[in-house]
C-alpha cells in the first residue's frame, strides 16, 4: 500500500537568451512536470513565444504527415531501424522533405484525377449502354430548333402512355428484365405538356454525350479508355507502394524528430517570461531534487537557477491555501513491476489524489484472487496462465499487458482453488462418491478414467477426504465463505479509508468520519450473524449468541454516536446499504454454482451418449457437446468472473476510500521510437 | 407439494428480480455507452454505475438459494 511519490516543487529561472538551453536541459534530466503559466498571474510576464525554429518545423511536419497519409504510412506501426538523429536532422535541412513531398504528391495527384476520369467515364459508359438499345445515332438527339427530345430511363413500361402522344415520334426500348429506355422526339410546343406526363412516369433523363455514329461503337471506345486508364492507375499503385518502402524510414523518423521540435518549441507558451528573463515552475519527485539540481546547474552553468520552492505534505489544508495553479501535485504511483500492471485498472476509474492510498496493490491480491474463487476449476486454469504468460511477454500495448497479467495471476489463483479448495477438473471432482451426498448421479474422473483408489497423499491434500467442496452441493458453506471474505475486503477498504483521511484531515476528522463507519461494520455484523443463526437454523437467543447480540449491539451504536457528528442522519439510513455491500460478495459463490452447472449439464449429457453405446455418430455428437459446452463455459468465465471480481473492487470497496480525480505525473520527456541519439553527438 | 411452491418462489425471487435488474441496468448502460463515445476514459465511472443495479438480482439469488437450500432441506 503505498501514497504516490512526495513532490518538490522547485522554479527555474535564467535569462531569456538561453531558454532553448534550458529547455533542453529540462527534457534531459526526465523529471520535471511543468506547470503551465497562466497570463496574468504575475506583473510584468507573461507567456512566451515559440523557440526558433519550431513554427518551421510545424509547417514540414504537415507536409510530412500528408505524404504519409497519401502513402498509407501508420509511423506508429512501422518497424524501421531508428535512424541517427544526426543523420535525419541532416536530411531534413538540406530540403528532403520538399524533395519526397513533390515526389509523392505527383503521383498522388494523377492518380487522384485518374481515379475522378476513371468514375466519369464509367458514367458515361453506364449511359451509352443504355441508348444503345435504342436504334438510334448520337447525332439524332441534338441540332433541332422545332423539335424536342426527351430521352431517359422508366420507372415501368411506358409504352402504352407514350404511343398515346401526338406530334410525336417515340422510340421505345423495353424488355422484361431490363430498365425501360424510351427516346420522344415532340413538337417544342407540346413539350411542356409532354415534360409532365414523362415525369409521372418516372422518367430519370440520360445525358447524351457528345458526338456522332452508333452509341454502341463509342461504348466501346469508352470502354477501351477505361481499360487503359486502368493500367496507368495499376502502375501508379506500383510506384506508390515502391515510394512508400524507399521513404518509409525517412517519413517515419522525420515525423518522429519534427514532433519533438514541435513540442520542445511550444515549451514557451506554458511558461512565464519577461522581456529578459523567464521562469519556469515544475513538480519533481522530492527524492531527486537535489540530484536534478546539481544536473541541471552544470549543464546550464549559470545561465539559469533552480529554486527550492516547498516539498508538499498530504495535508488537504497544504493544498487547499497554495495558489491555484500550485495546487495540485502530480501522483506518481510507487508500485513495483508487478504491481504497476494492476495501475491500468485503478486508472480505469481515476488516478489516485496525490494525498491518498492507491488502490493498485488491492487490485493486484482481490482482482486474481476473486476471480480465481469464482471460477475454480484446474482445468480452465491452465488457459488462463497460458494466455497470461503470452499477453504479458507479446502484448505491446499496456492495456492488453495489464489483461494478461490479471488472467496470469486469475489463472493461478483459479488452479489453486480448482485443484485444492474444489478438487475439480472441467467440471468434475477428482475423487467420487461424495461423502455429503451420496447416491449422487454426478460424473467423476475416478469413475471415468476408472481409478481403483487414490494415493493418501493426494486425499489428505483436498478437503472432504479428497472430494473437494462440492460447488453445487456445500452452497451454504460456500455462501458463508464468500460473505466472510466480503467482510474482510470492505473493512480494508474502511481501514484504508481511515488512513487517507487521517493524513488529509488528522486524526479527529478520521475517527468521525471512517472511525464511526469501522465500527458500524463490525457492531452490524455481529448482530446479522446473530439474527442468521437465530432465523435460519432456530437457535435460541441464549449464552455466546446473546453475547454477541449485546456487544454488537453496543459496538454498533458506539459507531452511529461517532460518525454522527460528520455524517449525521447519513450512518442510518447508509446501514442497510453496508448489508447490501455484504451480500453483494455472495456473487463469488453464486458465479461459482452457475459455471458448475453449466459443466454439470454439459458433461452429463456427452457422457451419456459417448457411454450409451457404440454407435459412431453419438459418439462424435457426444464429444462436440463437450467440447464446444466446456469452450463456452470458459469465455463466459472471462467475462462474468472477470467484470464481477473488477466489480467488487470498483463499487463495493473503492467506494468507501478512493475519490481519485489526480493529475498523473507527466515530466517533459522524449520517447523515440524511430529515431535514435547516438551517443558520439549532442 | 410444499417443495414445488418452495420452488416455484425460488424461481420467482431470481426471476422478478432478474427483470428488475435488467430494466434499471438497459438505460444505465446507454447513458454509459453515449458517454463512453465522447471520452472513452469514462469507462471505469460507467461500468461502477451500470452495474449498481445489478445487485439487485445478486438479492434475489440469495433468496432463492436460502429457500431452496435452507427451507427446502
Amino acid at each position: 500500500m503505498s501514497l504516490p511519490e512526495l513532490m518538490s516543487r522547485v522554479v527555474i529561472v535564467g535569462s531569456r537568451a538561453h531558454l532553448e538551453k534550458a529547455v533542453e536541459a529540462l527534457y534531459e534530466t526526465e523529471t520535471l512536470h511543468l506547470i503551465d503559466y497562466i497570463n496574468g498571474s504575475d506583473d510584468g510576464f507573461s507567456i512566451g513565444r515559440p523557440l526558433k525554429g519550431s513554427q518551421e518545423a510545424s509547417e514540414r511536419l504537415l507536409r510530412i504527415r500528408a505524404a504519409e497519409k497519401e502513402l498509407g504510412i501508420n509511423t506508429k506501426k512501422s518497424k524501421i531501424n531508428p535512424v541517427p538523429v544526426k543523420d535525419i536532422r541532416a536530411q531534413i535541412s538540406a530540403g528532403k522533405v520538399d524533395e519526397v513531398e513533390k515526389e509523392v504528391f505527383a503521383a498522388a495527384d494523377e492518380r487522384n484525377s485518374l481515379v475522378q476520369r476513371v468514375s466519369d467515364l464509367e458514367f458515361v459508359h453506364k449511359n451509352l449502354g443504355l441508348l444503345s438499345r435504342l436504334p438510334l445515332d448520337l447525332e439524332f438527339y441534338s441540332g433541332y430548333d422545332s423539335i424536342k427530345a426527351f430521352v431517359g430511363t422508366f420507372k415501368t413500361d411506358p409504352s402504352e402512355d407514350l404511343l398515346k402522344l401526338e406530334n410525336a415520334e417515340v422510340f421505345i426500348a423495353g424488355g422484361k428484365k431490363e430498365v425501360p429506355v424510351a427516346a420522344v422526339f415532340i413538337k417544342a410546343s407540346e413539350a411542356d405538356k409532354a415534360s409532365s406526363m414523362l415525369s409521372d412516369l418516372g422518367y430519370v433523363e440520360i445525358p447524351v454525350p457528345e458526338g456522332s455514329g452508333s452509341p454502341k461503337a463509342m461504348e466501346e471506345a469508352v470502354a477501351a479508355e477505361i481499360a487503359g486508364i486502368r493500367a496507368r492507375l495499376e502502375e501508379i499503385g506500383k510506384k506508390m507502394a515502391e515510394l512508400s518502402e524507399r521513404h518509409e524510414a525517412f517519413l517515419a523518423a522525420s515525423d518522429e524528430e519534427l514532433s519533438i521540435k514541435v513540442e520542445k518549441g511550444g515549451i514557451p507558451l506554458r511558461i512565464a517570461t519577461s522581456e529578459y528573463s523567464f521562469v519556469i515552475d515544475g513538480w519533481i519527485p522530492a527524492a531527486q531534487v537535489e540530484s536534478v539540481k546539481a544536473e541541471l546547474e552544470a549543464k546550464l552553468a549559470g545561465a539559469a537557477y533552480v529554486e527550492f520552492q516547498e516539498s508538499r505534505g498530504r495535508n488537504q489544508h497544504e493544498s487547499d491555501e497554495a495558489e491555484p495553479r500550485f495546487k495540485t501535485a502530480p501522483s506518481k504511483m510507487k508500485n513495483g513491476n508487478m504491481v504497476s500492471k494492476f495501475e491500468f485498472p485503478t486508472k480505469l476509474v481515476s488516478t489516485p489524489k496525490y494525498n491518498e492510498l492507491d488502490p493498485s496493490i488491492l487490485m493486484a491480491v482481490f482482482l486474481p484472487f476473486f476471480f480465481g474463487f469464482m471460477v475454480g476449476d484446474a482445468a480452465y486454469a491452465l488457459p488462463f496462465i497460458i494466455l497470461g504468460l503470452y499477453g504479458i511477454r507479446n502484448a505491446k500495448s499496456k492495456e492488453f499487458r495489464a489483461i494478461g497479467t490479471v488472467l496470469f495471476f486469475g489463472g493461478i489463483w483459479t488452479f489453486i482453488f480448482g485443484f485444492f479448495f474444489f478438487g475439480e477438473m472441467l467440471g468434475m471432482h477428482f475423487v467420487g462418491n461424495n461423502p455429503l451426498a451420496p447416491g449422487e448421479m454426478s460424473v467423476n474422473w475416478q469413475y471415468l478414467l476408472n481409478i481403483e483408489s487414490y494415493p493418501e497423499w493426494f486425499i489428505s491434500i483436498i478437503p472432504n477426504d479428497g472430494h473437494g467442496i462440492g460447488k453445487l452441493h456445500d452452497v451454504t458453506f460456500l455462501l458463508k465463505v464468500s460473505v466472510y471474505m466480503g467482510i474482510v475486503h470492505l473493512m480494508i477498504a474502511y481501514i484504508i479509508g481511515f488512513y487517507n483521511s487521517f493524513i488529509q484531515h488528522g486524526f479527529r476528522s478520521a475517527l468521525h468520519h471512517k472511525g464511526g463507519w469501522i465500527l458500524v461494520l463490525v457492531g452490524l455484523v455481529m448482530v446479522c450473524f446473530a439474527l442468521t443463526e437465530l432465523l435460519f437454523y432456530s437457535k435460541p437467543m441464549e449464552g455466546t449468541l446473546l453475547t454477541i447480540v449485546a456487544v454488537g449491539a453496543v459496538v454498533l451504536l458506539a459507531g452511529v454516536v461517532l460518525a454522527w457528528p460528520a455524517e449525521k442522519a447519513q450512518v442510518i439510513l447508509e446501514m442497510p446499504g453496508i448489508v447490501g455491500n455484504i451480500l453483494s460478495y455472495t456473487r463469488l459463490a453464486a458465479i461459482g454454482m452457475s459455471k458448475a452447472g453449466m459443466a454439470l449439464a454439459f458433461n452429463y449429457m456427452s457422457i451419456i451418449m459417448i457411454g450409451s453405446g457404440g454407435d459412431i455418430v453419438s459418439y462424435i455428437a457426444g464429444f462436440l457437446i463437450f467440447l464446444i459446452g466446456h469452450l463456452m463455459i470458459w469465455v463466459l468465465a472471462i467475462l462474468s468472473a472477470g467484470l464481477h471480481s473488477l466489480r467488487l473492487q470498483f463499487v463495493e470497496a473503492m467506494n468507501k476510500f478512493f475519490v481519485g480525480g489526480g493529475k498523473d505525473y507527466e515530466p517533459l520527456m522524449v520517447k523515440r521510437k524511430n529515431t535514435k541519439v547516438v551517443e558520439t553527438e549532442v | 407439494m410444499e417443495l414445488g411452491l418452495i420452488a416455484i418462489g425460488a424461481g420467482l425471487a431470481v426471476g422478478l428480480t432478474g427483470i428488475g435488474a435488467g430494466w434499471a441496468e438497459k438505460d444505465v448502460g446507454a447513458a454509459a455507452v453515449g458517454a463512453m463515445t465522447e471520452d472513452a476514459s469514462l469507462f471505469g465511472k460507467g461500468m461502477i454505475l451500470m452495474v449498481l443495479p445489478e445487485t439487485i438480482v445478486i438479492f434475489g439469488l440469495v433468496v432463492a438459494i436460502l429457500a431452496v437450500f435452507v427451507l427446502g432441506a
